[in-house]
């Protein structure tokens, strides 16, 4: 076993990354050590990343122990960079993160600060443009985010600290260990460009609300969700925009964040419709949203925007119906969830479980869909109302003609007498699709003496395909 | 004796005025064996001894808000027509009838229908089945459904987990006047939807005008707040007809029913023959002598009863007011 991670204490006690546990107990009998458990670190560091949200919606992962937080043109709402780094660091402390962190141009000159700057003043940490080359020179080449090996060879030579290798000759150097050390030198000088690549995608808009007391209740979460709808109304009509996925962000005071998406199956600008959304979206996760000591902060935001049509309303006084219907399907869908609604949407096949079929509603308003009807169908075929889902099995004892229809049979343990019979209706199967060994299906419709209709196959060709053809269930009719 | 003769001179009044009332609107009781006596007593309410005109006639221009089916004796019993605001309940003994029931139940919704789209509406029907009622009896086909003459583009479809979802479904549906049927399929006599539940439904039904339907599979028949229960059974279908107008006897034509009207204004039930021509889009009543069936119709198995794993309980004495929970 050896020692993957320290905390302060230990590392004033010279234990070393990569050195035997059973080691440094001899050396510190008093040592605590905790199996290391690099899952829940990750999730630890995710949350920590969603508590990041409030300063910028640009959060990165930096490495393993690490964020990067991307707060251009985030700082005046904070009171200035330096006002920032001390509010992050000093919320972690009381949220009994020990964290260390520093703000610079590029991200590479940031992560190397934070991890080796040995500044105690935060002022230090706040790396103004053109002090790069002054704040890195100092640091040890470890901090340069090289491959180990790299990082070991320099140092075997000689080349400890930044600042020896900003002095050498940069084409010798090259030429030894690759272009690597000097990429990402320069990224760390900001010569190089380094893009971050944020854990979310930003959201076109997002309103927030800071609050002085924390609140927990429902009402006030739905009361404070229509101010920030409201907030947004304006800005959505200027874009000539509305939403169709919103998303608000609960900010709980200890540091935890839930996240509720709503769908819409039409853009959407009206607060009161949004704050509908989540009345409902609130009532589903009822159980699941601990409120805790309250939240802080609520953030809506707009992930999917879409040009929308404004709508006159009429003098009529009757409520728009496409409107109303679209305002059913969102609340449905918030509630339940996309695959509670559906349409039947018709496909060009004859084979009948694949002519027809239930599609989540969500995405289409229903008027404006344009479906294939059954009247386009160049001949009516005879369909049941009801399918099975899956075909059942009939059993039939005899049947008059081998390929004919039967005269009696038995469904879930249930005697039928044939009374009179329609059919056959002969299905091919779709080689394309089903292979071509797959049997034909011949259907009939059979009426039973009470005058229940049902749909029957006999899966293959009597003696052709199969021998003895099952026969099954696959229908009711009306 | 001066003190029993008040007594029952006020409860001979009363009985006159309840007799008067209920000439006006016969109220009603569920079983058949009443007739004869329900008729000895004056309320001859039974559709087929009525002379037709004065049904159709002015009933149903003083009740804008009913849908005559076109079957004068349901239509009668009905007091003009299927109620279109409110809570009507259709039920199925066993679920392979379930068929039947559901053409009967899209049959009155494609009514409703064409009435909201004769007012240039659109009038979405949404069709609410519980999970379990759709495993057994089958999900909704489109094309089936199509041919029916139900239009797909104006129909919306839900698969709620559970009965308390689909309810909350049904009720926040009933909340926008837009939808031109509400169908809620369930299976049995789930405690969940007692009388409680069905008198929100009604009153948010009658609040909208959004008709709901509650189609009930295999279910026993229940005290409810609707005002009208319908019980589906299958029916042979009239011979198929040729387009040069002669009959295929061995065909099968439209989708026939026979509706019994469980619980009604009137006062005995009614029953009917009738088929659904989903050409026309519309109900025709159905002469069952006329149906030509098959020489080997006669049944030799008794229909047994729905009930399986207990026992049949002895009739009731007296008179049925109200019907115990079947859940």
């Amino acid at each position: 076993m050896r020692i993957v991670a320290l905390d302060s204490v230990a590392d004033r006690l010279r234990l070393k990354r990569g050195q035997g546990v059973a080691e440094a107990r001899a050396m510190h009998p008093q040592l605590d050590v905790l199996p290391a458990d690099p899952t829940a670190d990750q999730a630890f560091l995710s949350a920590l990343a969603d508590w990041c949200d409030r300063y910028t919606p640009l959060v990165a992962y930096a490495g393993a122990d690490g964020l990067a937080l991307d707060i251009t043109g985030c700082t005046h709402l904070h009171g200035g960079e330096k006002a920032l780094l001390d509010d992050v660091l000093s919320r972690l402390f009381q949220l009994g993160v020990e964290a260390r962190g520093a703000i610079a141009a590029s991200p590479g000159l940031a992560w190397a600060l934070a991890r080796f700057s040995t500044a105690r003043l935060s002022d230090d940490s706040v790396i103004e443009a053109g002090e790069e080359a002054a704040a890195l020179g100092p640091l040890p080449v470890t901090a340069l985010r090289l491959p180990e090996t790299l990082t070991d060879t320099l140092i075997r030579l000689g080349l400890t600290h930044v600042a020896d290798l900003m002095e050498a000759p940069r084409a010798a150097l090259a030429r030894r260990f690759g272009p690597l050390v000097f990429l990402r030198l320069d990224q760390a000088l900001g010569h190089d460009d380094e893009p971050l690549s944020p854990r979310r995608p930003v959201a076109e808009l997002s309103v927030e609300r800071r609050l002085i007391s924390p609140v927990s209740g429902e009402d006030d979460i739905l009361g404070l969700a229509l101010q920030l709808a409201a907030g947004l109304k304006t800005t959505l009509e200027e874009r000539g925009e509305g939403g169709r996925q919103f998303e608000l962000l609960l900010f709980r005071v200890d540091g935890k964040v839930f996240r509720l998406l709503a769908g819409t199956s039409s853009p959407l600008r009206d607060p009161q419709r949004i704050a509908a959304l989540y009345k409902e979206r609130l009532a589903a996760v009822h159980d699941d949203l601990d409120a805790g000591f309250g939240f802080e902060i609520l953030r809506l935001c707009v992930l999917k925007v879409e040009p929308i049509k404004s709508v006159q309303d009429d003098f009529s006084g009757r409520p728009d119906q496409s409107r109303a219907l679209a305002d059913f399907t969102d609340r449905v869908i918030a509630r339940f969830g996309d695959e509670v609604l559906s349409i039947a949407v018709l496909a060009a096949s004859h084979i009948p479980e694949r002519a027809a079929s239930l599609q989540p509603a969500g995405d289409a308003v229903l008027p404006a869909r344009k479906t294939l009807q059954a009247e386009e169908w160049p001949v009516m075929p005879v369909r049941p109302l009801r399918l099975l889902t899956h075909p059942e099995r009939v059993e039939v004892p005899a049947a008059d003609v081998p390929d004919g229809a039967p005269e009696r049979f038995f469904w879930r343990r249930t005697a039928y007498r044939v009374a009179r019979a329609e059919g056959p209706e002969r299905i091919a199967a779709e080689w394309w699709i089903d292979g071509e060994d797959a049997p034909t299906r011949d259907y009939f419709r059979i009426e039973d003496e009470t005058g229940r209709r049902f749909w029957m196959f006999r899966n293959g060709l009597f003696q052709r395909e199969r021998m003895h053809p099952d026969w099954f269930m696959h229908g009711i009719f009306a | 004796m001066a003190e029993n003769a008040v007594p029952r001179e006020t409860v001979l009044a009363l009985r006159d005025a309840i007799a008067r009332l209920e000439r006006d609107r016969p109220s009603g009781s569920c079983l058949s064996r009443w007739e004869t006596e329900g008729e000895r007593a004056g309320f001859s309410a039974s559709g087929r001894s009525l002379p037709m005109p004065d049904v159709t006639g002015q009933d149903v221009t003083r009740q804008a808000d009913v849908l005559p089916l076109g079957v004068p004796t349901l239509d009668h019993a009905m007091s003009g027509g299927l109620p279109l605001k409110g809570l009507s309940e259709i039920r199925v003994a066993e679920t392979r009838d379930a068929g039947a029931a559901t053409g009967f139940t899209l049959g009155l919704a494609a009514l409703c229908q064409a009435r909201r789209k004769a007012r240039g509406e659109l009038g979405p029907i949404l069709w609410i089945s519980e999970t379990m009622a759709g495993q057994e009896a089958g999900e909704p086909y489109g094309v089936g459904l199509s041919l029916l003459g139900i239009d797909l583009r104006a129909a919306l479809f839900s698969r709620p987990r559970n009965l308390q979802q689909a309810l909350w479904i049904a009720e926040a549906a009933l909340g926008f006047s837009v939808f031109s049927a509400v169908i809620l399929e369930i299976r049995g006599n789930p405690a969940r939807l007692g009388l409680a539940e069905s008198r929100r439904l009604q009153l948010r039904s009658l609040g909208s005008g959004v008709p709901v339907f509650l189609l009930r599979q295999a279910g026993e028949e229940e005290a409810s707040s609707a005002h009208l229960r319908l019980l589906v059974r299958p029916a042979p279908a009239a011979p198929f007809m040729l387009p040069d107008g002669t009959m295929l006897t061995t065909g099968i034509g439209h989708p026939a029913f026979h509706v019994i009207a469980e619980k009604t204004r009137a006062f005995s039930p009614v029953d009917a023959y009738l088929e659904w021509s989903s050409h026309a889009r519309r109900f025709h009543p159905l002469d069952p002598v006329a149906v030509p069936l098959p020489a080997n119709a006669a049944d030799p198995f008794t229909v047994l009863s729905a009930s399986v794993g207990r026992p049949g309980g002895a009739p009731a004495l007296g008179r049925v007011m109200a019907f115990k929970r079947a859940s």
